[in-house]
C-alpha cells in the first residue's frame, strides 16, 4: 500500500521501527483546531438562535402550510406538559428531550432543544446571535486559509474525491464492514475518507456559510440570487439546518473512526503533525 | 460498570454545559469581545443595494402582530378613538428648522408603496405592502444640522416595566431610498396594531428596527443621553444595533 504519498518521512523511530511522516501541515492542524472549536460554538448558539423560531418552511417567507419541522409543547395524556417534534405534519412524541426540556438553569420549560446543547444555556436570542456571529468569521476564514494553503502546497489533489475513486468505494465500504478481507489500494486517503472529506469541505461548509449568508436583509438587499438559489429566506433557513445536522453527522462518525484507528496516532498527527506508518492498516478518520 | 460510568460522564458534561456557556455569557469582558464582530459586519455588509420587491400575491394579508403590546395607555387611545386627527410628528434635535408633521402633511409628501419581506430577528419571515413617506424627504425638510449622526424614533409602546421602545439609525441607513415611514400596511392605513399612525419600515435590517408607533423623532450626535445609551429598545437588552445580519 502505498502510504507515503502524503507525507515526507521526518525521522525514523529506532524503538519501533516504524517511520514518522509529517502527515498534516501547520495550516492544516491550525485550521483544523480553529474550525472544529468555532464549529461546536456554532452549532450549539446555533440551536438558541433556532428555539426563538423552532419551525423551518420550504417556502420564501413563513408559511405553516410548508412547514418541514416543528418542535415544540404540548399536554400529554395525563395533562402534563410534554414535547413534540413534527416532520412534515407527523408528530412524534418528545417527552422531555425536546420540546419541553432543559432550560438550562436547572427547571423545565417550553424550548426547541435543551439548554445542555445550546449556548448560552439559558434562553437568550441576543446571546446566541453575538455567540454565533463571532465565531462564524473564525470558521470562515479557518475555511478560506485551509483552501488557499491546500491549493498551494498541493495537498488538496490527494484529498477530494476524483472519477477513479468511485469503483473503489464499495470494495472500501466492503472492507470496513470486514466482508473483505484487503482494502482497494489507495494514496494518503482511502475512498470513503475521500467522500467524506469532500462533502465535509467543499460541499456542505461553503453551502453552510452560504446559506447563514442568505438570512441576511443586509446580504439579501446587496446579492438577491443568493438567497434566492436557496428558495428564499425561509427555505435557506431550513437548509442551514439540513447543513448542520449532515455537519454533525460527520462529527460523530468522525470522531468514533478518530478512536478506533489509533486514537494517539491521529492525535499526534492533528497536534504536532506526525503520524507512524504501518500503525493501521487501510482505515483513517 | 463501564456503560454506566460513560453514562454518568455524559450527563454530567452535558449538564456542566450550561454552567460553562452561561458563565462566558455572563462575563462582561468575554461579551465584549464577542461583540466586536457587530462592528465588522457594519463595515463588511452595512447598508448597500437595495432590499428585494415581492408581488402582490406574495403579499401576507393577515401580516404577523409581534413586538411589545399595542399601547394602552389614555393618550394613545385617545388619539385612536379620533382616528389620530390631533396626531402630529415632531422633528427635533440637531436639525435646522424643527417642525411637526400632521398625517395630512406627511401624506401629501411623496408618496411610495413597496412591497417587502419583514425579516424577524427570532427567524421568521412575512411580506407586506408599506406605503407611506421616504425618511430622506422628512429629513430633507428639517434639515439636519451638521453635528447630527443619528435619527431617534420615540414611540408610544411601553414594556411591561414601562420602559419605553425606541430605536435608531445613523443618517445613511435613513438616507437609504427603500427606508419608509409607513403610514399604511396592505393599502389601507395602518390599524392600531401594526403600528398605527406612523411605523418605520427599514427592509435592509432586521425587524425590530422598524419601530411600531413613532411618537416623535429626534435627531442627535450620539446615543449618551438616549434612554439606555445603546440606541434602542432592544439594544439595550444585547441585541444589535447593527441589524443587517
Amino acid at each position: 500500500m502505498d502510504m507515503t504519498a502524503g507525507g515526507v518521512p521526518a525521522r525514523a523511530t529506532a524503538s519501533e521501527g516504524e517511520p514518522l511522516v509529517v502527515r498534516h501541515s501547520v495550516t492544516t492542524r491550525l485550521t483544523h483546531w480553529i474550525g472544529a472549536l468555532a464549529f461546536f460554538v456554532l452549532v450549539m448558539s446555533g440551536l438558541q438562535i433556532f428555539n426563538a423560531a423552532p419551525y423551518l418552511d420550504a417556502s420564501g417567507k413563513s408559511n405553516p402550510a410548508r412547514r418541514v419541522l416543528a418542535i415544540g409543547a404540548e399536554q400529554n395524556s395525563a395533562g402534563l406538559a410534554s414535547g413534540y417534534i413534527a416532520l412534515f405534519g407527523l408528530r412524534f412524541p418528545t417527552g422531555h428531550v425536546l420540546g419541553y426540556t432543559d432550560d438550562g438553569l436547572g427547571g423545565l420549560a417550553p424550548r426547541a432543544f435543551p439548554g445542555a446543547i445550546t449556548f448560552p444555556g439559558f434562553q437568550d436570542l441576543a446571546a446566541g446571535r453575538r455567540w454565533h456571529l463571532f465565531f462564524a468569521w473564525f470558521f470562515s476564514v479557518a475555511g478560506i486559509a485551509y483552501f488557499i494553503s491546500g491549493v498551494r502546497r498541493k495537498d488538496l489533489e490527494l484529498i477530494v474525491l476524483r472519477p477513479s475513486d468511485l469503483p473503489k468505494l464499495l470494495p472500501m465500504q466492503l472492507y470496513y464492514l470486514r466482508l473483505r478481507k484487503n482494502p482497494p489500494h489507495y494514496g494518503k486517503y482511502n475512498p470513503l475518507q475521500k467522500l467524506a472529506y469532500t462533502l465535509v469541505l467543499f460541499v456542505f461548509s461553503p453551502l453552510i456559510v452560504l446559506s447563514g449568508l442568505a438570512l441576511s436583509p443586509g446580504i439579501d438587499a446587496i446579492a438577491h440570487p443568493l438567497t434566492w438559489v436557496f428558495g428564499g429566506r425561509q427555505f435557506a433557513r431550513l437548509w442551514h439546518f439540513a447543513f448542520m445536522a449532515a455537519l454533525v453527522g460527520f462529527f460523530f462518525t468522525h470522531i468514533i473512526l478518530v478512536l478506533s484507528t489509533g486514537v494517539v496516532n491521529n492525535m499526534r498527527s492533528m497536534l504536532d503533525g506526525k503520524y507512524e506508518l504501518g500503525h493501521h492498516e487501510g482505515q483513517g478518520p | 460498570m463501564k456503560r454506566r460510568l460513560f453514562l454518568a460522564t455524559g450527563s454530567a458534561m452535558l449538564a456542566g454545559c450550561s454552567t460553562v456557556t452561561n458563565g462566558l455569557t455572563q462575563n462582561n469582558a468575554v461579551m465584549r469581545v464577542i461583540g466586536s464582530a457587530e462592528a465588522l459586519n457594519h463595515l463588511v455588509i452595512g447598508t448597500r443595494g437595495s432590499a428585494q420587491l415581492f408581488s402582490e400575491r406574495d403579499v401576507d394579508r393577515d401580516f404577523r402582530v409581534n413586538g411589545l403590546p399595542t399601547p394602552a395607555d389614555s393618550r394613545y387611545q385617545t388619539l385612536v378613538r379620533e382616528n389620530f386627527a390631533s396626531y402630529a410628528l415632531p422633528v427635533t434635535g440637531k436639525v435646522e428648522r424643527p417642525q411637526s408633521f400632521t398625517l395630512n402633511e406627511l401624506r401629501a409628501l411623496t408618496s411610495l408603496n413597496q412591497i417587502t419581506r419583514h425579516d424577524c430577528v427570532e427567524g421568521w419571515s412575512a411580506v407586506g405592502k408599506f406605503g407611506g413617506v421616504p425618511l430622506a424627504k422628512v429629513l430633507s425638510l428639517v434639515k439636519p444640522a451638521a453635528d447630527a449622526r443619528f435619527v431617534v424614533f420615540h414611540c408610544f409602546d411601553r414594556d411591561d416595566s414601562n420602559n419605553p421602545y425606541y430605536e435608531s439609525l445613523n443618517l445613511h441607513q435613513a438616507a437609504h431610498p427603500q427606508t419608509v415611514l409607513a403610514l399604511e400596511l396592505n393599502d389601507k392605513p395602518l390599524d392600531p396594531d401594526h403600528g398605527a399612525p406612523v411605523r418605520l419600515k427599514i427592509p435592509t435590517q432586521l425587524g425590530y428596527k422598524s419601530a411600531k408607533w413613532v411618537e416623535r423623532i429626534e435627531l442627535v450626535a450620539n446615543f449618551k443621553n438616549v434612554l439606555g445609551g445603546n440606541g434602542g429598545y432592544w439594544e439595550d437588552q444585547g441585541y444589535e444595533w447593527y441589524a443587517g445580519i
